[in-house]
């Protein structure tokens, strides 16, 4: 196993995302404020307003402490690196990675990955200044922010697998924002997923987008214990699995039609 | 009343353009209209999911927040469908000097830049939108009847918000070169439009209704229709809309001096 091209991958990737200094903080700032701000806007509207007293075992406290917390993950998660092998595959440039010794779909997702691990670092001691305040633990943000690095590479592993697409439609596009879209409600980015009503619940946890933000949020708030936590790390794994098998089939069948000739 | 007709003429081929273009690419019309179909079932499903544990949110019921999704989606889809896509190419009208040939043409060249570009098969989505409003009128509240004229009036206001803030956030790629972070900027903002300005703190309400007023695209329609407004908040429609109109005529003038033609 070759490392050098894999840290000049990722090594890239951040100095391609960090190129423009001010466009990636406007990026990173927004792509964290906004959503919190819908988040607690509407534990404003539940409980201030609404004089709501508690919502699914939770006060307006702990929902604004999961909003918080939740900041740290929603910064992990997901990247358009996976639009980016669907236009590959689309326009024909493709084909100036086949010839290259590394794998196309892992070289994009390390270049992808280097600014997420650079996030993700400042994330860490941001957790753990919010942790002193708090009284968040510093080893659970450690271990939050693992399952959030796994949800990355299972987000990555069915994007990638639904970029295949592309060998097959040119709008594939389309499915990859389908995806984004199904992920933001279900991964806990808008809302906690206890929120859904009972009947409900199955739906998210049939998909493995809840370890993206809602489930490193629990085990940072302490809601899950370490068993559980563990219990989610193999969950996670089994998720990994998965996605590697969809990708070798995906693109296993996608790359034998595939022209070379451009969208 | 000639230059107006010219406009309109103008207008008109743009239209044929797009759509003998639309016509070509004919599996764009079932994606997009999957892809909005999708984006109106995660947000109804957020607020779906939201009065499971609420009865009301900020004094709306539940029908009256799809009511205001309807008008919402409608406005949305007017905008995708005449101006959108214009944006989506802005920054290389600046980046690879595409202005220039509009510059020269014997149009003002915001026009052009403006209507180039059109997404005939959201129209679709105006429909959706309106299917959604018109079937949640009844138990939202609203009378109906003439006053559904009064809804094409809101649309208006709320395209021609979106234009305004559009392109206030599109028009500093004349200094910045790379929009792109900008543009992510609108989008992000853009979510607080989803949702009824009632339910918004009131810093933030004053944020979206006046210097980022998000606000006109969607919710004050909606509640312009259920409830009407009172005399102030028209006054403030008609301040914010006009400082914004002067404020993108006067970016503009100035981005033009600062353009510098790069494909010359």
């Amino acid at each position: 196993m070759k490392l050098g091209w894999r840290i000049a991958a990722l090594h890239n990737g951040l100095r391609d995302a960090t190129a423009y200094p001010i466009e990636f903080i406007i990026e990173f700032l927004s792509a964290a404020i906004a959503p919190a701000a819908i988040q607690w806007v509407l534990w404003y509207a539940m409980f201030k307003i609404g004089g709501a007293q508690t919502i699914a075992g939770m006060d307006y406290h702990s929902m604004i402490h999961y909003t918080l917390v939740s900041i740290l993950f929603t910064q992990i998660r997901g990247g358009d690196h996976d639009f980016e092998l669907a236009e590959m595959i689309r326009s024909g440039q493709l084909s100036n990675y086949l010839l290259r010794p590394v794998g196309v779909v892992e070289f994009v997702y390390l270049r992808g990955l280097g600014p997420k691990l650079f996030i993700s670092s400042f994330c860490i001691l941001l957790g753990i200044v919010i942790g002193f305040v708090s009284g968040m633990s510093p080893l659970r943000i450690l271990g939050s922010m693992l399952l959030a690095l796994i949800g990355n590479s299972i987000h990555y592993q069915i994007s990638a697998s639904l970029s295949a697409v592309s060998f097959l439609w040119e709008e594939a596009y389309s499915v990859l924002m389908v995806k984004n879209m199904l992920v933001s409600l279900l991964s806990g980015e808008l809302i906690p997923l206890n929120l859904f009503p009972a009947s409900y619940q199955w739906i998210w946890k049939s998909t493995p987008f809840y370890l993206y933000v809602f489930g490193p949020a629990q085990y940072a708030l302490g809601h899950w214990s370490d068993a559980q936590f563990f219990q989610q790390v193999l969950i996670g794994g089994f998720w990994l699995l998965i996605g590697w098998g969809l990708i070798r089939i995906s693109w296993g069948l996608g790359i034998r039609r595939y022209l070379s000739l451009g969208g | 009343m000639r230059s107006l007709r010219y406009f309109l003429d103008i207008y008109r081929v743009q239209i044929k353009n797009n759509w003998v273009r639309e016509a070509v690419y004919r599996s764009n019309f079932l994606t997009s209209v999957t892809v909005d179909m999708i984006w109106m079932v995660v947000e109804m499903s957020l607020f779906t999911i939201i009065y499971a544990n609420v009865p009301t949110l900020a004094g709306w019921t539940r029908p009256q927040v799809y009511f205001f999704l309807g008008i919402f989606f409608t406005s949305d889809a007017l905008f995708t469908t005449f101006f959108q896509r214009n944006f989506w190419t802005f920054s290389d009208l600046v980046n690879k000097g595409d202005l220039d040939i509009l510059l020269t043409k014997p149009v003002h060249p915001l026009f052009l830049a403006l209507t180039r570009w059109m997404n005939i098969t959201s129209c679709f989505n105006i429909i959706l939108g309106i299917s959604i409003a018109i079937h949640f009128a009844p138990t939202a509240g609203f009378e109906g009847g003439i006053r559904w004229f009064l809804a094409f009036f809101w649309l208006g206001i709320g395209l021609i918000s979106a234009l305004l803030i559009r392109f206030a956030f599109s028009i500093w790629v004349f200094w910045t070169e790379r929009s792109w972070a900008i543009s992510k900027l609108y989008y992000q903002f853009f979510s607080f439009a989803s949702k009824p300005d009632v339910i918004y703190p009131p810093w933030i309400r004053y944020l979206i209704l006046t210097i980022i007023p998000f606000a006109f695209i969607g919710s004050i329609p909606a509640r312009a229709l259920l409830y009407g407004l009172k005399l102030w908040e028209y006054r403030l429609i008609a301040i914010v809309l006009f400082s914004f109109l002067l404020l993108n005529t006067f970016l503009w003038k100035k981005a033009l001096n600062r353009y510098q033609s790069a494909s010359s």
